[in-house]
Parts: structure tokens; sequence; C-alpha cells
């Protein structure tokens, strides 16, 4: 049995339902990620989640028991905010006492726990300071050990890292996993950041117009996107529009190239349309690269990018990027070169609607 | 350049001039009490009568009263607004914007018609009826300077957010209001506090037509009726006044310190 179900939820505000028969089992110990852009509801499931909203319809259950008719304060969740929400009147430790205070745990209690939690985020020499006294990320690692004091049920992460600069991001995210999994506790992280999600979750939810288009691992989620939403927002994705030659061979026309598909291309007939998407580091120039598929195209752009150059291509009007990784003695293609794209017919992917 | 310089200084010469002016005049005048010489005995005559410290003392408990209750009605309707109805804030501030234009002596007459003593609420029956009929009246002429106070605050906290990160750790309206949102609002609490401090010491209108012995009247009476003592208590409000705003600033520039946010 699943340790928070989420059984079609939906959640309207006036006339505008912005959460349509949402469906989500986690594990105890899971890090799921709900991933979407703005306003495709996940924030407004993760309230639900909290208490601060209730589910127009469906409903919410932890560890089996139905959290509907439960307030904020009995669900025994915590929460870390975008904004870290500390209290500002109130020192470190007194930020992280304060759930435990509130529960009228004992004072020794709340000591030694409050203690163990800074000891976690290492952030116990700076019992004393005030929020205002210290960085973002320190604020948002105070504001994870509160929102962990009181040994929640499920901990949710509501865009924790989008108001911190780069760097810090990446580093206080591997924290918040490390101490996830070190503690094992069942966690749901809102983010509009793929790379935030791809590199942290167990499973993702990738959430548009109120719906889970897709859940699955990252790499599923990556490698074999369901539809063209997913496919468009995870990651760099070429959209190519083909014509179906030969629906027994799985054979598409791209331009003047035809190519063989390794997914079957279903019940499609000759001369239908189908789109399908390929990633931009599938492809390779070499002539040495494994790969039993080859299209051929006109250079449009070529970008030097740091650690890849990027190229644009045009082929029977679809255009086409692909990466390819810098090296010193590396040329960039000129616009208006013919080049040969090598890739494997396992790298394209069919993109249903 | 150098022009719009000199002009800036002319016109903060005649700010200076026309707002210092009287009140060095003021001054020196109250200090001609004793011929030929300066002297304070003026301000001694005005600190030794019994009537003076009364009518101080009474207005002081008023403006007490008046700060506790309003802000009793203010903080949590402030905190309701920003939490939960927002779409009802152009009507408060409506409301809370009212006894700017609405003239003391119109707002005083018609508590008189509502609430005298053959009226279903008799408050001017009592002493005490009309003591708190005159905080009440307080509490009105001071809400708009209260609320934006307050409000101005709270919107600083990020107050929503604030109770929600309370809320989910377990805690109740009572906490939630009491250890969370007050003490953050603290500031704003307070600034209003002496804004309404200053107000009600000087208040005259309402406090003759209850007929309460408060220190504006008195103000009054002693301009009618002495010469130097007036100008040594129009020194005295200003103080008073004076010292209110100094010590607005002081929290305000406190409270710089508290937001937290990214």
């Amino acid at each position: 049995m699943s340790f928070l179900a989420l059984d079609n939820i939906k959640k309207s505000f006036g006339q505008t339902q912005v959460v349509k028969d949402f469906n989500m089992s986690i594990e105890k110990g899971e890090f799921v990620s709900f991933l979407g852009p703005s306003g495709c509801g996940k924030t407004t499931v993760l309230r639900m989640i909290a208490g601060f909203e209730s589910p127009s319809d469906g409903t919410i259950s932890i560890n089996g028991k139905n959290q509907n008719r439960l307030k904020t304060n009995q669900r025994n969740i915590g929460m870390v905010f975008q904004a870290y929400a500390l209290f500002p009147n109130m020192t470190v430790f007194d930020n992280v006492a304060f759930g435990l205070k509130v529960a009228g745990k004992p004072k020794e209690e709340i000591e030694t726990r409050v203690k163990e939690m800074l000891a976690l985020i290492r952030l116990d020499h700076l019992a004393d300071r005030y929020p205002y006294q210290m960085s973002g990320g320190q604020q948002q690692r105070v504001a994870l050990a509160r929102a962990l004091a009181p040994k929640p049920q499920v901990l949710l992460l509501d865009e924790p890292l989008s108001a911190l600069d780069a760097k810090i991001r990446v580093s206080l995210r591997e924290e918040i996993r490390q101490i996830q999994r070190q503690l094992g506790i069942t966690t749901v992280f809102v983010t509009h950041d793929q790379e935030e999600a791809l590199s942290i979750s167990d499973r993702i939810v990738v959430m548009n117009a109120g719906r889970a288009e897709q859940i699955g691992t990252p790499s599923e989620i990556y490698n074999r996107p369901n539809t063209r939403f997913v496919a468009s927002f995870v990651g760099t994705l070429n959209i190519i529009e083909a014509i179906v030659v030969d629906p027994s061979a799985n054979t598409v026309k791209v331009g003047d190239n035809t190519v063989r598909l390794r997914e079957p291309v279903g019940a499609l007939k000759v001369g239908d349309k189908i789109s399908i998407a390929l990633r931009p580091e599938a492809g390779s120039l070499s002539e040495s690269a494994k790969g039993d598929t080859a299209i051929v195209g006109n250079v449009i752009s070529s970008h030097f990018l740091g650690s890849v150059i990027r190229t644009k291509m045009d082929v029977g009007g679809n255009q086409i990027s692909f990466d390819m990784f810098n090296a010193p003695d590396a040329v960039l293609p000129q616009p208006g070169e013919v080049l040969t794209l090598r890739f494997s017919s396992g790298d394209f992917l069919i993109v249903r609607d | 350049m150098k022009t719009q310089k000199i002009l800036a200084w002319i016109a903060i010469a005649i700010g200076v001039i026309y707002f210092f002016v009287p009140l060095i005049g003021t001054f020196e005048f109250s200090l001609r009490m004793r011929r030929g010489e300066y002297s304070v005995d003026a301000y001694q005559s005005v600190f030794s009568d019994m009537q003076f410290r009364e009518t101080f003392g009474f207005s002081m408990v008023m403006a007490l009263l008046t700060i506790v209750f309003g802000m009793l009605l203010v903080v949590p309707t402030a905190y309701w607004v920003r939490l939960r109805l927002p779409q009802i804030r152009p009507v408060i501030e409506f409301i809370t914007l009212l006894p700017l234009v609405i003239p003391a002596i119109v707002i005083v007459f018609g508590y008189l018609r509502l609430y005298n003593s053959s009226s279903w609420l008799p408050f001017t029956g009592s002493t005490s009826g009309t003591n708190a009929l005159l905080v009440l009246s307080y509490i009105t002429l001071s809400l708009p300077y209260m609320y934006r106070a307050v409000d101005t605050a709270m919107r600083a906290i990020d107050v929503r957010t604030l109770t929600e990160a309370a809320e989910i750790l377990g805690a109740k309206w009572p906490t939630i209001m009491l250890r969370c949102i007050f003490p953050n609002v603290m500031s704003g609490v307070l600034s209003g506090a002496f804004i309404t401090f200053a107000i009600v010491m000087g208040e005259f209108t309402m406090a003759a037509l209850l007929n309460r012995p408060a220190f504006g009247p008195y103000l009054q009476l002693v301009g009618a009726n002495k010469a130097y003592e007036p100008a040594a208590l129009a020194v005295i409000a200003f103080a008073i006044t004076w010292f209110s705003m100094g010590l607005l600033q002081l929290v305000s520039r406190f409270s710089k310190m508290a937001p937290s946010r990214p």
C-alpha cells in the first residue's frame, strides 16, 4: 500500500478547474518531484496535501488515513517555502524549536532535537543568529531543519531553491537529497526547473494544465517521453515532422532521407504524417560513430556554448539541433555546409499528443 | 545646476522661517513672565497647576486606552483583510479614511445623537460611559493612521506565508497571532501608537463636546484666561508630539532589520 495517496483529486477556483483527476501513489521514503510550467497546478496539489487548500473532489490519504477533514495543523507535515518564511522575530534556535514548542515537548527534548537538526544542516554555530543576519542559502537550510524537527510524516518542498543563486542551488539540492535519504522521509518537491527534478528525484510527475502528463523515473521521463508536452518540456528536443513510407518496415521520410524507426508506427498508413523526436545529444558527425541511421541537411547556424557546440541544420523544412562536445581543435560548421548526421534508429521517439 | 541649488536652499529657508519663527517666538514669549529677564516661571506655573496634572493624566489614560483597544481592533482586521479577504481591502481603506474627511464635530454630534442618555445605548448616561465613548471617538479619529501603520508593517513581513509556516508546524490561531504575527508588526503597532498618542493629547473637539476634563480643553481654557502659560503649554504640546515622532523614527529604524525574505 502506498504511503501518500492522491485519488481522483480535483480542484476548482470558481469556474476554473486547476487540477483535473490527479492520481498519484507515493511510497514511504520516496522523493517525488512535481515538474511543470507556471500555472500547471503543481503548487495547488502540494497545498492540498498541506491542507492549505481543500480538494473539490477526491481524497488525500497518508499512511492509510484520510486527510481531507484534517486541518493543516493536525496533519503532521513539514513544509519548506520558496520565500523561506522564517519567523523574523526568532533566532535560528527558536525557529527550529517552534514546532516542538507548539507540540508541547519537554524543554530537554526540544534542546536535544534542535541541536540534532542544526548539526544535520551544519549550522549549529549560528543558533543565536536572527534570519536577517544570514544568507539566503543558510535561511533555507534553517527552514528545512525547522520543517524536519517535529518528525513529520511527509516533507513538502515548494520551489525551495528558486530564490537562491545558481551555485548555492546546486549544492543545497544535493544537501536536501542527502538529508532526505538519511532520514528516509517521504518527500514531495515542486519545481519548474527540469534539471533540479531530474537530478534529485526517485520519480517525477510532469504536470500540464492540471493533469499529470507522465509519471516516471527521471530516466524514463527524459528518454521515453509519452507526450509531445513532456518531450518538449523536459530537456531540449527536436520535434521532426515526417511522412510514413512503409508502416510494416517502420520507415519514414524526413526531407529526402528515409529513416527506419525502432518503435512501431502503429496503425498509420503510407503518406500519414508522424511526429518524431530526437535529442540534440543523440547525433554525431563522426563517420566512425556507431549508428544505423543518417540524415543529410544544410547547416543554418552554429554556436559555441562552452562545453558543447550546438549546430542547427535544415532537413526538409525541419530544423534539427545537435550537440558536439567541444575540443581544442574543434571547427564550427559553417552556414550552408552540407552535413551528415549519424545516430541510432533507437534514438528516434514517436511523439503522441 | 548652481541656480537650482540656490533655489532649493531658498525654498528650505522659507520653510524653516515659516515653521520655526512662530515656534521660537512662542518659546521666547513663554520665558518672559518675569519682567525684564527670561525665566521658566510660566512652566513652573503650568506644572504646579493641579488642573494641568489632572487633565494631562486624564488624556494620557485616554490615549493609552485608545492605543490598546484601537490595536485590538486594527491588528486582527488588517490581518484578516490581508490573509482571507483581500477583496474587501478597498472598502476597509475607504472606511479608515473617513475620519479624515468627516470633521470631528460632525462625528461627535453623531455620537451624541446615537448614544445620549435617552438612547438605546446610553453611553453619556454615566461618567465611565462617556469616557468609553471618548475612547471610541479617539479610536475613530486615529483609525487612518493606525490602520496604515499596521497594514504597512504586515506588507513587509508576508503575513500569508508566515501564517502558513506556523500553521503547518502545528500552531493554532492564538499562537500564530501572538508569537508569529504580532511581534513582527510591532514596529507598525508602535508607529500607530505614537501617532495616536500625539493626536489624543492635543484633541479638543470631542473631549470638549463630551464635557470630559482632557488636556485639549484645558489648553483652550488657559489660552483664554492667561497670557504666558498658554505659550508654555503650546511648547509642552509640541515637545510631546516631537517626542512621539522621535520614538516613531527610532522604531522604524529598528524595524528595518526585521524582514527575512529572498
